[in-house]
């Protein structure tokens, strides 16, 4: 089976999905109390003038209706308009979208910068102090919360040496890579920890196969037989822990987002919670839905780029 | 506030009547001495003393020359704005920007409690008092260079005052509006209205083009034309809001600021870094737990504007307890008002003793409301119809910890009255909605005003027409609004105040909604930055603040 027919059959089944997620979605965020157009009037919530905004927002409408009119749109490609903006989720989202991917991807292309060499040579030096070392430091950044670590990091990298902005994302391109790095690294000191233990792990086992033993008595190098033979083998189950991750990551960004003024998606997500901006809760939760998706079919396409005996089906 | 700091406040206070002075000469060179709108302003603010703002910095701008021009400010904040369409929004993230676009016929004075000329320069009044005349400026142009005339102004009221849902409330006692010709506006009243000069402050009362400039009402609203000191730049929703520099402003030499952005920063530790790193120049709003930290860091100041955000305990009166009254004072006096102002405010506030709150016309500091007093409390119950208490639940609001402090601070003196006080919480939003709907016992709410008139906050909270609920407590008292009434037509300030008074002692008696404590707003800002002024409404003018 090649690719494309698999690709094709996945994103078939996400149609159901996605529907699923919109049906929860939208019960879910009308059972909870707060109204919209409460929170639009502020202190000035008069009956006179919420009853005014529910027909000006259509939330006169019995809730199946509401729903059916959802679909709708949504089934036109339209998302809604937000009660707050009072421009197009579409729009919304699109504007705030890039942050977010930026971060996702900064943060992973991160860790695995530094979760691979660490994982190689503690698996190559297996039980000596740099192993322990480094199967132990690591696990800090895990216990430190994102809100803590970026702030640290604001303070030490960009306050006091001056070598990154602050905060916000830039113009340009280069700018973005540079606004990107405290917060990709925020983001991927807390995956280092998860992937250098699973790494080196399987590493280790890998490096105990019989195929090992041949390629060594071979007469091979060390970094030949490590980087050469065993890290492909033994990277196919960190590809799926990292997927598990980032699938993860994708729902809790928020903070870093916050910590360093990215405004992405997340954040947008939050904001229209609080005010009861069902557009864009709707929107945004399908979008992290498809991009959750997405990612596990990554993960899996990889899995089968990795091991040739892996057939996908 | 910040006492300990006299000689600064002093020097700083020296640097900003300085920088205003500069203002008002170029004003009175350009001949527009009528207009007492920015030089009696700044000349309140800079004599004040008691209602002025206090500055407390570590390296006060001491700058008494000439403002520096150009640079880009920006603003960071924990919020963005929502829409520009000035008619129907009332988040103040959204007024805070669009007042640098839109200008008003009036504007209220730095302390808030009187109104000045501002696009218009004088008014008349009919001796049946229900026509006014208005003479406007001929020297302002929109940001697009066309003239503004009284077509423009007509335009502008007669869409404040036709939303739904929106801000015409404000202008419910408007008849009519006509242009006589094109400096003159004539405004007649339905009835006697004596609000009217404060109501035309209002910012929903801003001056846009005479039928949007010929665009759509939603194409305007998307880059929208005023004729205050900065036009539409760009907005990245969520994100950043930036204004840059109208060159048309009829102010001689303002503004000074090319631009200035509203930046989106929801972090508060990062907006207080950034402020210190200098990626902002101004913090909006920072809490007051961070403000002793920001004072101590160099090349910040921190100012606390007075504002008119009052805070009060809402009790409902459809829960029968609080339709006693004996009840409700005895709950008012077990309110330790003085160390909820110590806890929750970092004792940058004070206590309030009335409704109305300091910076609005016709409060009365000698309004008897209730203080802390136990034994006066256990009085009040023992009187009621509930001598040995009863059980309520406070409806607080979720991650608010202004609100889990009021509220944990009232459970332990109600318990010792023997009235049991449960707290459930919920998320703003749904609190809001509950508080709206009258669904709770007790809870806790907030006001702030937008016009230089009390009578903005006693439609909503003693008048039914208002359609408030009495403040969300179903309170109705048909004397109290009898008062409030006639003080709406009352043109005397020595009658209106008279009236003001006796209707803040007779709201004080009935401890319907009592009041807990007037805040400031406090503002982080870079030394550098001069003539940030805010007023007690909230609103600030950019035109006049530079960088040096």
């Amino acid at each position: 089976m090649n690719y494309l027919a698999f690709v094709l059959r996945r994103l078939i089944t996400l149609i159901p999905v996605l529907f699923g997620i919109s049906l929860l979605v939208f019960f879910m965020i009308h059972l909870v109390p707060g109204d919209p157009a409460v929170t639009l009037l502020g202190s000035h919530a008069t009956t006179s003038a919420v009853a005014e905004l529910h027909k000006q927002l259509g939330l006169d409408h019995p809730i199946w209706r509401q729903y059916l009119t959802f679909l709708n749109h949504l089934l036109h490609g339209n998302l809604g308009e937000s009660y707050q903006y009072k421009s197009s989720v579409t729009s919304l989202i699109s504007q705030n979208l890039l942050p977010t991917v930026w971060l996702i991807v900064a943060g992973v292309i991160l860790a695995v910068l530094i979760s691979v060499p660490l994982a190689v040579w503690a698996a190559s030096r297996r039980n000596r102090l740099a192993d322990s070392a480094i199967r132990t430091i690591p696990l800090v950044g895990l216990g430190m919360p994102a809100f803590w670590l970026g702030i640290m990091l604001i303070l030490l990298l960009s306050l006091k040496a001056g070598a990154f902005p602050a905060s916000g994302f830039g113009t340009g391109t280069l700018n973005h890579v540079r606004s990107i790095i405290l917060p990709g690294l925020t983001v991927a000191l807390a995956l280092v920890p998860i992937l250098v233990r699973s790494l080196r792990a399987s590493l280790i086992n890998v490096l105990q196969s019989d195929y090992i033993v041949t390629a060594r008595s071979k007469g091979l190098g060390a970094p030949r037989v490590v980087l050469g033979h065993a890290l492909r083998n033994a990277a196919i189950s960190s590809v799926t822990v990292l997927g598990v991750n980032i699938a993860y990551l994708i729902g809790s960004t928020l903070v870093v987002e916050k910590v360093f003024a990215l405004n992405g998606v997340g954040f947008l997500m939050i904001t229209a919670i609080f005010n009861r901006d069902f557009p864009i809760v709707q929107g945004v939760t399908l979008l992290f839905a498809i991009m959750v998706v997405a990612v596990n079919l990554l993960t899996d396409i990889s899995h089968a780029a990795l091991d040739p005996r892996v057939r996908l089906s | 506030m910040a006492d300990n700091n006299n000689d600064e406040i002093s020097i700083d206070r020296l640097a900003v009547m300085a920088e205003y002075e500069v203002s008002r000469r170029s004003m009175l060179r350009a001949g527009v001495l009528g207009v007492g709108g920015l030089g009696l302003t700044a000349l309140l603010a800079a004599c004040g003393t008691s209602n002025g703002p206090s500055h407390s910095s570590s390296s006060p701008s001491a700058s008494g020359g000439k403002a520096k021009r150009g640079g880009n400010l920006i603003l960071a904040r924990a919020q963005d704005a929502v829409d520009m369409d000035k008619t129907m929004v009332f988040s103040n993230a959204s007024i805070w920007v669009y007042v640098q676009i839109y200008e008003t016929l009036t504007t209220s004075s730095s302390d808030g409690r009187s109104v000045h000329p501002w696009l218009a320069t004088s008014w008349t009044q009919s001796a049946d008092k229900l026509t006014w005349t208005f003479k406007l400026r001929t020297d302002v142009k929109f940001s697009d260079g066309k003239p503004m005339t009284s077509a423009d102004v007509k335009f502008s009221l007669d869409q404040a005052s036709s939303t739904k849902g929106g801000w015409e409330f404000i202008n419910s006692a408007i008849a009519s509006v006509t242009a006589p010709d094109p400096a003159t506006i004539v405004i007649k009243t339905k009835y006697a209205w004596a609000p009217l000069l404060a109501d035309l402050a209002c910012p929903s009362n801003g001056i846009i083009p005479n039928n949007y400039g010929g665009r759509s009402k939603k194409q305007f609203y998307s880059a929208p034309v005023g004729t205050g000191p900065f036009k539409w730049g760009s907005w990245q929703k969520g994100s950043k809001i930036t204004l840059t520099k109208n060159t048309n402003h009829w102010r001689p030499g303002l503004p000074y600021l090319d631009s200035v952005s509203w930046q989106v920063v929801p972090d508060d530790n990062t907006r207080n870094v950034m402020v210190q790193g200098n990626t902002a120049q101004i913090n909006e709003n920072p809490p007051l737990a961070t403000v002793a930290q920001l004072q101590s860091a160099s090349g910040v100041k921190v100012t606390l504007f007075p504002s008119t955000r009052t805070d009060y305990i809402l009790m409902n009166q459809k829960f029968a307890p609080f339709t006693d009254v004996h009840v409700r004072r005895a709950v008012s006096y077990a309110i330790d008002r003085a160390s909820l102002v110590k806890t929750v405010l970092y004792g940058k506030g004070t206590v309030a003793n009335s409704l109305f709150m300091p910076t609005v016309p016709y409060y009365d500091k000698n309004t008897p409301g209730q203080s802390y007093d136990m034994s006066k409390a256990k009085s009040e119950l023992a009187q009621s119809k509930y001598p040995n208490g009863f059980s309520c639940t406070y409806l607080a609001s979720s991650g608010d910890t202004t609100d889990s402090a009021i509220a944990q601070v009232l459970q332990a003196s109600l318990k010792q009255l023997g009235i049991t006080m449960k707290i459930t919480n919920s998320d703003p939003s749904a609190v809001h909605d509950l508080q709206n709907k009258l669904q709770y016992d007790i809870s806790h709410s907030y006001w702030t005003m937008d016009i230089a008139d009390p009578d903005e906050l006693v439609q909503f909270a003693v008048l039914p027409s208002g359609g408030g609920h009495s403040f969300e407590t179903n309170y109705n008292d048909p004397q109290a609004q009898a008062v409030a009434k006639q003080a709406e037509q009352t043109f005397d300030p020595t009658q209106r105040q008279k009236l003001y008074s006796q209707l803040q002692t007779m709201l004080a008696e009935s401890a319907y909604l009592p009041p807990l404590f007037y805040q400031s707003l406090p503002y982080a800002m870079r030394s550098n930055v001069t003539g940030f002024f805010v007023a007690p409404t909230g609103l600030y003018d950019m035109g006049v603040v530079s960088i040096a």
